[in-house]
């Protein structure tokens, strides 16, 4: 109510002041107690005292028994079925609106969905353990001039060192992945049956450090003893077709590193998806300290060690007490610094650089949180832009409430129940989708993701589901409660300063998104094409590389003891024999792609100081390397039979001798490990690795006892050459699988994260369209109805419904073109930007920044051209009677 | 014992609270309101002046009232205060009347005396007289 504007109308604030804490009860007596003592006050004592006197009482009237409760006045039972009522009778007085609310909600909600879902399984990671939150992994640094670089390996001793002489420790663990002797797989045979199966060696606290569950037997023992060995119940179902047939049985061991019989007596449950360490069987680790001489050496790093620390031990003060430890027992050619880092980190913060964590995995996960977040956002501003565009349609409803005395709180109430009743709808139906989606997204983000069934999950899904209703429906809550029934019977809207512009830079934001998402996309599309087929100076077609299962040992291995190669060397020979096979060669480990060898130490004549730190690359290979890859020779020969070659001959590339300044490469020489090698060959330059790598300098080393296989195929015989091999592997290695992967698939995969953003890129990018098309949508509307009047009087006056289609038409255009202004610039940026990664890449031609922004366009009025359609058709006298 | 039907405050009938609640509960109810019903100074001051206004009792006239035969300044925060502790005790009736232009047109809130608020001031009387009655005679002839 207003009150009548006289010379001496009381002051607003001290009642606004009032009305603001007041009980509702008593509000309006007081109200009128003290508007009648200011009458008479200004009347006695004149306005200036009337108006303190007046603070003073609405100040003092400050008291417990005088303050409203906090509560909205929600006076529940009742009115919550009546709210409900009207919230069904809204839906179903116009379901185009609700639908597409519901749609865009939905959508939104099962994107956050899956992403959470993704969080929460990286988040878990190696966390199952009982003892996690006293779990660390020991690391080490060693000071290069490049950096520090950090290794996870240590030596042997170091774990029962660590648990007798620091009395924090509680336990300690040594664990070997058998890096040594490059494969982890070895065969396990029962009466002629085999079973690959991954092994570990570990040190007798194995269990009591990690807490994989033991099904039978006795733990303890199996790792303290040689001859017994634990099996996963995965295993033991294979072999035995039960756990307990399994116990006590004996089974064949067969690995290049050691071989024997021994006992099963322990059964433990297999890891699981979630744990970095993953093993079907367990040795003891004596068997790493009597098959490698060197392994027990405080100088040599062989193992991983885990340790539990006592509680309430600081990592921090402890830290050193390990370093003092490593002093004490090697003090000359340990590394610069050990340290040990909570055990469930190495997960999510695996990355070091300079010797520090430097994050990892953990940068995704958070990129995919704040991606959710803005999905939310972007979801609810949606759909407060279309719960409030429609107005006209509520405002009579809202008008007649008000005038018979609704209170601005229960209608703000109503609203709010509706938004809350479709959020719930919404994430019921996200739920659905995301369940439906599930393999798909699996399989992108190669996981094994499922929804829990769990209470904390449903409980999480609808505090997700309340809180997007709250957030979603507070802006409409607000905005149609504040009618003002006045404005509203008069028949005029009511428009806040500015609204229009709000809602058009909302559906700014939301297009540029979608004009950046979709440039994204097809930039990374077409840059992983030319990765695919940019020759790289080596041919990786039809080119097979396997790792030879069976023992292959080389001057450190075991050469030097009489150990010989004949099976592997009569296994190549049969090789290069089989039809269809054009060469084959041998690598001493890694591949010319993401492992390659190094060499540093190697000096010339004319060797200036600073080249003289210099690392090449330097891969050890065997005959025919340089033909089965299919590198081009420049100068000289390659490594072969005839000249009887040995390791002190090496082949160079063109940047090794540009480097090193060679003018007549072959026959120089170079010194290097403590002898000269003679440079027989030069070979053009190529691409290894990526095209994030540049161009290296090569010292190919000669070693023909090279345990990975690579072999050229005769391009069309792949399905007959293949199962020869396997044949040929048959016969070699009875009962090992036979397992290779094609070069160019590895060369792929060296881009897998790549391929993944391609991926999921397509997706957010639709989803983004979808829903800024809603956003454009819940404009239309907005503006059709605001402007109905305006549309009208044009009829009137003559305008076809063409004509107003296109005006109509014309400002979404803006808006669009306003999107496009934004997003072109911002995504031509970052396109090249990530493009300057790569030593090659495609160039950005203005095809990237057109095709997007056109398409757009084209989705844009396609989505407002049946609202225009419709407003345009609306007849100008019922508009106009509204008066 | 006094066993008094007394009404609760925005009920109609004090009917209702006894048809409602079994004896003994009312018994608990009285003993309870019996510790209640000590006034305080002000309490009775308001209770009295009520009833000297009779039908024209509503916040400005009461502080007046009150203003003018107490002679002391009340607060209308502790004014109200008191009337609406005092109408949920029970001692005071509130019924809404119609506003007036001086009001901006608000509602004035009109009060009056219980029977239950009638008890308790006689028997705060009675108590006071009482008191009254047993001093020595000669003291009040000597206080000037």
């Amino acid at each position: 109510m207003k009150l009548p504007k006289t010379m001496n109308a009381p002051p607003k604030w001290p009642f606004r002041l009032l009305k603001l804490f007041c009980r509702k009860e008593y509000h309006l007596d007081i109200e009128g107690d003290l508007l009648e003592l200011y009458e008479r006050r200004v009347q006695r004592l004149g306005p200036k005292k009337a108006k303190q006197k007046l603070w003073k009482d609405v100040i003092f009237l400050f008291r417990p028994s005088m303050i409203r409760s906090i509560l909205p006045d929600l006076n529940t039972s009742p009115m919550l079925k009546h709210h409900l009522q009207m919230a069904f009778r809204h839906i179903s007085r116009d379901k185009t609106s609700f639908l597409i609310n519901l749609i865009g909600l939905s959508v939104g909600l099962t994107a956050v969905l899956l992403i959470l879902l993704w969080v929460q399984d990286e988040w878990q990671y190696d966390k199952f353990h009982t003892k996690d939150d006293r779990l660390y992994s020991v690391y080490q640094n060693y000071d290069r001039p490049t950096g520090a670089h950090t290794t996870v390996r240590t030596p042997t001793p170091l774990a029962t060192a660590l648990a007798e002489e620091l009395p924090e420790v509680e336990q300690a663990v040594a664990v070997n992945d058998f890096f040594q002797w490059r494969n982890s797989l070895g065969l396990l045979s029962k009466d002629g049956e085999s079973v690959e199966a991954k092994a570990l060696m570990a040190s007798h606290d194995f269990f009591e450090v990690f807490s994989f569950d033991v099904l039978t037997g006795n733990s303890a023992m199996t790792m303290q003893r040689k001859d017994l060995i634990a099996i996963s119940d995965q295993l033991a179902k294979k072999l035995f077709g039960s756990t307990e047939e399994a116990l006590g049985k004996s089974l064949e061991w067969d690995h290049s590193g050691f071989k024997g019989l021994f006992q099963v007596s322990a059964i433990f449950s297999a890891p699981p998806q979630s744990s970095s360490l993953q093993f079907d069987v367990l040795f003891s680790i004596e068997h790493l300290l009597d098959n490698d001489r060197w392994a027990g050496n405080w100088t040599n790093n062989y193992v991983r060690t885990y340790f539990v620390l006592s509680p309430d031990t600081d990592i921090e003060s402890f830290n050193p007490k390990i370093d003092q430890l490593l002093s004490s027992k090697e003090e000359k050619y340990r590394s610069s610094l050990v340290f040990a880092e909570p055990f469930s980190d190495q997960y999510l913060y695996g990355r070091f650089e300079n010797g520090k964590v430097a994050g990892g995995r953990i940068a995704y996960v958070r990129l995919f949180l704040l991606l959710a977040a803005m999905i939310l956002i972007i979801a609810c501003i949606n759909f407060m832009n279309l719960s409030t565009a429609k107005a006209s349609i509520k405002m009579k409803e809202i008008g007649v409430k008000k005038t018979l005395g609704a209170s601005r709180s229960s209608l703000a109430t109503q609203f709010l129940t509706e938004s809350i009743l479709m959020a719930f709808m919404g994430i019921t139906l996200a739920l659905q989708l995301a369940y439906l989606l599930l393999p798909f997204f699996n399989r992108i983000a190669d996981k094994d993701i499922s929804i829990p069934i769990n209470p904390s999950f449903f409980t999480g899904t609808i505090v997700l589901g309340l809180a997007t209703g709250l957030i979603a429906g507070s802006y409409p809550a607000l905005y149609l409660s504040g009618f003002r029934p006045i404005t509203i019977l008069r028949g005029k809207l009511p428009s806040l300063f500015g609204e229009l512009w709000i809602r058009k830079g909302l559906v700014i934001f939301q297009f540029s998104l979608s004009l950046l998402l979709v440039t994204a996309l097809l930039v990374v599309n077409d840059q992983i094409q030319f990765i695919k087929e940019k020759q790289l100076g080596y041919d990786r077609d039809n080119v097979i590389s396997f790792q030879f299962k069976g023992e292959v040992y080389d001057n450190w291995s075991g050469l030097q003891d009489g150990k010989s190669n004949e099976t592997f060397y009569r296994f190549m020979e049969q090789l290069r024999k089989t039809p269809g096979i054009q060469t084959a060669s041998t690598i001493s480990f890694g591949n010319l792609l993401d492992k390659i060898a190094g060499q540093s130490g190697v000096s010339w004549k004319g060797q200036t100081e600073e080249e003289k730190g210099i690392s090449f690359k330097s891969p050890v290979v065997g005959y025919d390397f340089i033909e089965t890859m299919g590198i081009q020779l420049k100068e000289g020969r390659t490594f072969s039979p005839e000249f009887k070659d040995h390791y002190h001959r090496i082949m160079l590339n063109e940047s090794a001798v540009e480097l090193i300044g060679l003018d007549d490469p072959v026959g120089k020489t170079l010194r290097m490990n403590g002898g000269d090698c003679e440079i027989i060959g030069v070979v053009e330059n190529f691409q290894h690795g990526s095209l994030y790598d540049m161009i290296e300098p090569f010292i190919f080393r000669f070693d023909i006892n090279g345990g990975n296989v690579l072999a050229k195929i005769q391009s069309g015989t792949l399905a007959e050459t293949l199962p020869r091999l396997e044949e040929l592997h048959e016969e070699f290695l009875p009962g090992r699988a036979f397992e290779y992967t094609f070069l160019d698939e590895d060369y792929l995969a060296l881009y897998k994260s790549e391929s993944q953003v391609a991926i999921l890129s397509r997706y957010f990018a639709g989803l983004a369209i979808i829903v800024s098309c809603l956003g454009l949508f819940g404009l239309a509307v907005f503006t059709a109805e605001r402007r109905r009047k305006e549309i009208s009087v044009r009829k009137v006056l003559g305008a076809s419904i063409y004509s107003i289609m296109h005006l109509l038409s014309f400002s979404f255009t803006k808006v669009v073109l306003g999107a496009v202004l934004i997003a072109t610039p911002l995504a031509y940026w970052v396109s090249s930007n990530w493009l300057n990664n790569f030593s090659e890449g495609i160039s950005l031609s203005p095809y990237y920044l057109l095709v997007p922004s056109v398409s757009v366009l084209l989705l844009s009025w396609l989505t407002v051209s049946y609202q225009t359609y419709r407003a345009a058709k609306v007849n100008p006298s019922r508009a106009l009677q509204e008066q | 014992m006094l066993l008094i039907p007394f009404r609760m405050p925005q009920t109609k009938l004090g009917l209702d609270f006894i048809l409602k609640n079994p004896l003994h509960l009312q018994y608990y109810k009285i003993v309870f309101m019996k510790k209640g019903s000590k006034l305080g100074e002000f309490e009775e001051i308001v209770i009295l002046t009520v009833g000297i206004l009779g039908d024209n009792a509503y916040g400005v006239t009461i502080k007046d009232e009150i203003e003018d035969r107490v002679r002391r300044e009340v607060s209308v925060g502790a004014l109200q205060t008191t009337l609406r502790r005092l109408e949920k005790k029970g001692f005071l009736s509130a019924k809404q009347g119609d506003g007036s232009a001086s009001r901006g047109g608000r509602p004035k809130l009109y009060f009056s005396i219980t029977p239950y608020g009638k008890k308790a001031i006689q028997e705060s009387r009675d108590v006071r007289n009482s008191l009254w009655d047993a001093l020595p005679p000669g003291l009040l002839n000597e206080i000037a």
